[in-house]
C-alpha cells in the first residue's frame, strides 16, 4: 500500500503543480474568461428565451464546439514546454515514473477543464430557479457528462500532441487535427463498404454526440471516450519514455 | 558510492561515449573535464538517469540506475545544464513542489525547504518568482532544490557556466561548503575551479576516460617536469647561456620570451627522472648576468589536461591515421544530436 502510494503521490505533486501553474499565467486567466463569456452569450440569448420549454440544448452545443479550440490550448504546453526549456529533465531524474509523470500531467490539465466548467454551473441554477415549468434534470446531466468526456478525450489528445514535440504551436494544430479526424471520419465511411466502414464508423465522434444529446448516458459511449483517452495517454508515456532511449 | 561500468551512448551512428568507466567512493568529489562534445554531459545525464546508456551499467549507492531507477534517484541530487525551472513559480514553492515530488512530508518539506533557503543564501528571494531571478540565484534555486532531500549523492552539470565572476565565486564557495560532507560529481571545462573544488579529475576526449585519478598522481604520472627562470642576459652571452643551459643532461626544451627592460623569461623544460636541477641551471649561468627568479613549475591541472588531450589525439591518430579530426567533428555532432549533450 506504501509503495503504491509513493509511486503515484508524484503524480499529485505534478497535478497541483500544473493546475496552479496555469493560474499563475495570464493564458489560464484569460480562456476561462472567454469560455464563460461566449456560453454566457449563448445562455442568455439562446437558452432563457421566454415562451419556449426549457432546455440548455444550445448551451451544450455551443460549449462542444468552443473545446475544439480551447482544449488544445490547454494541452499544448503540457509536455511541449517541458521539452523546450529542459525542465523535464528535473522529472525524469526524480523519483517519478513516467506513468505517473504523464499522468500527473493529464490530471493537472483537467482539473482546470474542471474549474473552467464549474462556474457554468450557475447557468441550469438559473434555469431552474427562473423557468416554469422547470426543466428535466436528466439532460442536463447527460450533458454535462458529454462535455467532462469530450473534454478529457480533446485533452489526452493534446496530450499526446504535446508529448512529441517541444514546439507548443505545433502540439495546437496536431491536436486540432486528431480532433477534427475523430469529428469528420464519418464523411469518409459513407464512401466506403465492409469492415473499414465498420471500423470508420466506430472511430467517429458525431452520433454519440447526439446520443448524449438526446439525454441518453450509454455505458459503451462512456466506454469508447474513456477508453480512447487511455489508448492516447498510453502512446503519451511511450513518447516520453523514448526520450530516455533517443 | 557511485560506479560507472563500461557505459556506451550512441546517438543515430554517432558513438557519443565510448565504453566509460569509473567509480566514486563515499565522499569522493570528482571533477568530469573535457572540451564541450567530450561526452561528458552525455555521462553525467546517464549516470543521473536521463538518458539509459545503450550498453553497461550505472549505480547510485548500490541501486541500479535501469532496473531500480526511483530507489537510485531518491540518493542523488542533480543540477541539470543551464538550470532549468518553472519562470512562474516563486522560489519558496518550487522547493515545495521539488519536495513533494521526492515524497517528502508536508512536516519535512517545510523544514528542509527552510534549510536549503537558508544554506544557499535565498532568504531573500524566497517569495519571488524564479524567472525574475538573476542566473547566479536561479543557480541556487536548482542547487537548493537538489539538496531537498538529502542526497548522499550530488551531480553538478556545469554548476557554473554563465554566471559573472561574482556569482561563479558565489556558487563556487557553495559547492565548496557542500562538498564537505557528500559524494559529488561536478562536470565544468573550467579547470581552476575543478583544482579549487575536486579531489580527483576524471579526463574525458573523444567519449572516453583519458586519465582519472588525484591532480598529485596525474602530475607524476603526466612525465615533464620544467622551471621558469627570469634573467637579464647581456647580447653578447645570451646564445652562449642558452646552448649551455641546453647542454644540461635533463633539459628537453627551452622556450624565451622577452621582459621589459632587458629581463628575460626562460621556460625550461626537462624530464622528470633529471632531479632538481636549479643549482645546475644557476652555475650554467655566467657571472655578467643577473639571474631574479629561478623556480620549479608546478604542474597545473591546465598542463596535465592539455597532455592528456595531446596524447588522446596521438592515440587516436595512430590507431587510425587521420581519424583523429573526425572523431572530434564526431564528439561535436554527438553534441547537436543530444539536443546539448
Amino acid at each position: 500500500m506504501n509503495a503504491v502510494l509513493s509511486h503515484w503521490l508524484p503524480a499529485w505533486a505534478l497535478a497541483r503543480r500544473e493546475l496552479s501553474s496555469y493560474f499563475r499565467q495570464p493564458a489560464g486567466w484569460i480562456i476561462i474568461a472567454l469560455f464563460l463569456l461566449l456560453t454566457g452569450v449563448v445562455f442568455a440569448f439562446a437558452v432563457l428565451v421566454p415562451a419556449r420549454p426549457a432546455s440548455m440544448r444550445a448551451f451544450f452545443d455551443a460549449s462542444g464546439w468552443l473545446l475544439l479550440p480551447v482544449a488544445p490550448a490547454i494541452s499544448m504546453r503540457l509536455l511541449a514546454e517541458e521539452f523546450r526549456t529542459g525542465t523535464v529533465e528535473g522529472l525524469m531524474t526524480a523519483p517519478v515514473s513516467t506513468p505517473a509523470l504523464v499522468l500527473g500531467k493529464f490530471l493537472g490539465s483537467i482539473l482546470f477543464l474542471l474549474a473552467m466548467l464549474i462556474p457554468t454551473l450557475v447557468y441550469p441554477i438559473t434555469l431552474l430557479a427562473v423557468s416554469d415549468p422547470t426543466p428535466d434534470i436528466g439532460p442536463i446531466l447527460a450533458g454535462y457528462s458529454c462535455l467532462l468526456l469530450l473534454g478529457i478525450l480533446y485533452l489526452a489528445l493534446g496530450l499526446l500532441a504535446s508529448s512529441a514535440t517541444s514546439n507548443a504551436t505545433l502540439a495546437f494544430i496536431v491536436t486540432l487535427f486528431l480532433i477534427l479526424a475523430l469529428l469528420l471520419v464519418g464523411t469518409l465511411g459513407r464512401q466506403v463498404e465492409g469492415t473499414l466502414r465498420d471500423i470508420i464508423f466506430a472511430m467517429s465522434l458525431p452520433p454519440r454526440l447526439s446520443d448524449f444529446a438526446k439525454g441518453v448516458i450509454a455505458t459503451n459511449h462512456v466506454a469508447w471516450f474513456l477508453s480512447l483517452s487511455a489508448l492516447a495517454c498510453a502512446f503519451a508515456m511511450i513518447f516520453v519514455q523514448w526520450r530516455r532511449w533517443r | 558510492m557511485v560506479v560507472v561500468d563500461d557505459v556506451h551512448k550512441w546517438f543515430g551512428n554517432v558513438h557519443a561515449v565510448r565504453g566509460v568507466s569509473f567509480e566514486l567512493p563515499a565522499g569522493t568529489v570528482a571533477g568530469l573535464l573535457g572540451h564541450n562534445g567530450a561526452g561528458k554531459s552525455t555521462t553525467i545525464r546517464m549516470v543521473a538517469g536521463y538518458i539509459t546508456p545503450d550498453a553497461g551499467k550505472v549505480s547510485i549507492a548500490g541501486h541500479d540506475m535501469t532496473t531500480a531507477r526511483l530507489a537510485a534517484t531518491r540518493q542523488m541530487g542533480y543540477l541539470p545544464e543551464s538550470t532549468p525551472l518553472y519562470p512562474e513559480m516563486p522560489t519558496r514553492d518550487y522547493l515545495e513542489f521539488r519536495g513533494r515530488l521526492f515524497g517528502l512530508s508536508r512536516a519535512a518539506r517545510r523544514k528542509r525547504a527552510e534549510e536549503v533557503i537558508e544554506r544557499c543564501w535565498l532568504k531573500d528571494v524566497r517569495d519571488r518568482r524564479v524567472g525574475q531571478l538573476s542566473k547566479g540565484y536561479k543557480q541556487r534555486v536548482g542547487l537548493a532544490a537538489s539538496l531537498l532531500h538529502e542526497p548522499r549523492v550530488l551531480l553538478l552539470d556545469e554548476p557554473t557556466s554563465g554566471l559573472d565572476p561574482s556569482q561563479v565565486r558565489e556558487t563556487r564557495d557553495l559547492v565548496r561548503e557542500l562538498a564537505q560532507d557528500r559524494t559529488m560529481l561536478i562536470s565544468s571545462h573550467v579547470l581552476p575551479e575543478v583544482e579549487a573544488i575536486c579531489d580527483r579529475v576524471i579526463i574525458f576526449a573523444g567519449g572516453k576516460v583519458r586519465a582519472a585519478g588525484r591532480v598529485q598522481d596525474l602530475a607524476s604520472s603526466t612525465g615533464a617536469a620544467g622551471y621558469v627562470a627570469e634573467a637579464k642576459l647581456p647580447a653578447s652571452v645570451s646564445l652562449s647561456v642558452l646552448d649551455n643551459l641546453r647542454n644540461i643532461a635533463g633539459v628537453m626544451a627551452i622556450n624565451t620570451s622577452s621582459l621589459d627592460a632587458g629581463w628575460v623569461r626562460l621556460d625550461i623544460q626537462a624530464s622528470r627522472e633529471s632531479g632538481d636541477l636549479r643549482e645546475t641551471i644557476a652555475r650554467a649561468m655566467p657571472a655578467s648576468t643577473i639571474v631574479r627568479e629561478l623556480r620549479p613549475k608546478a604542474a597545473s591541472l591546465e598542463s596535465i589536461f592539455m597532455r592528456v588531450l595531446e596524447q588522446a589525439a596521438r592515440e587516436e591518430g595512430t590507431l587510425a591515421p587521420g581519424a583523429n579530426s573526425q572523431s572530434i567533428a564526431d564528439a561535436a555532432a554527438s553534441n547537436v544530436a543530444g539536443g546539448k549533450s
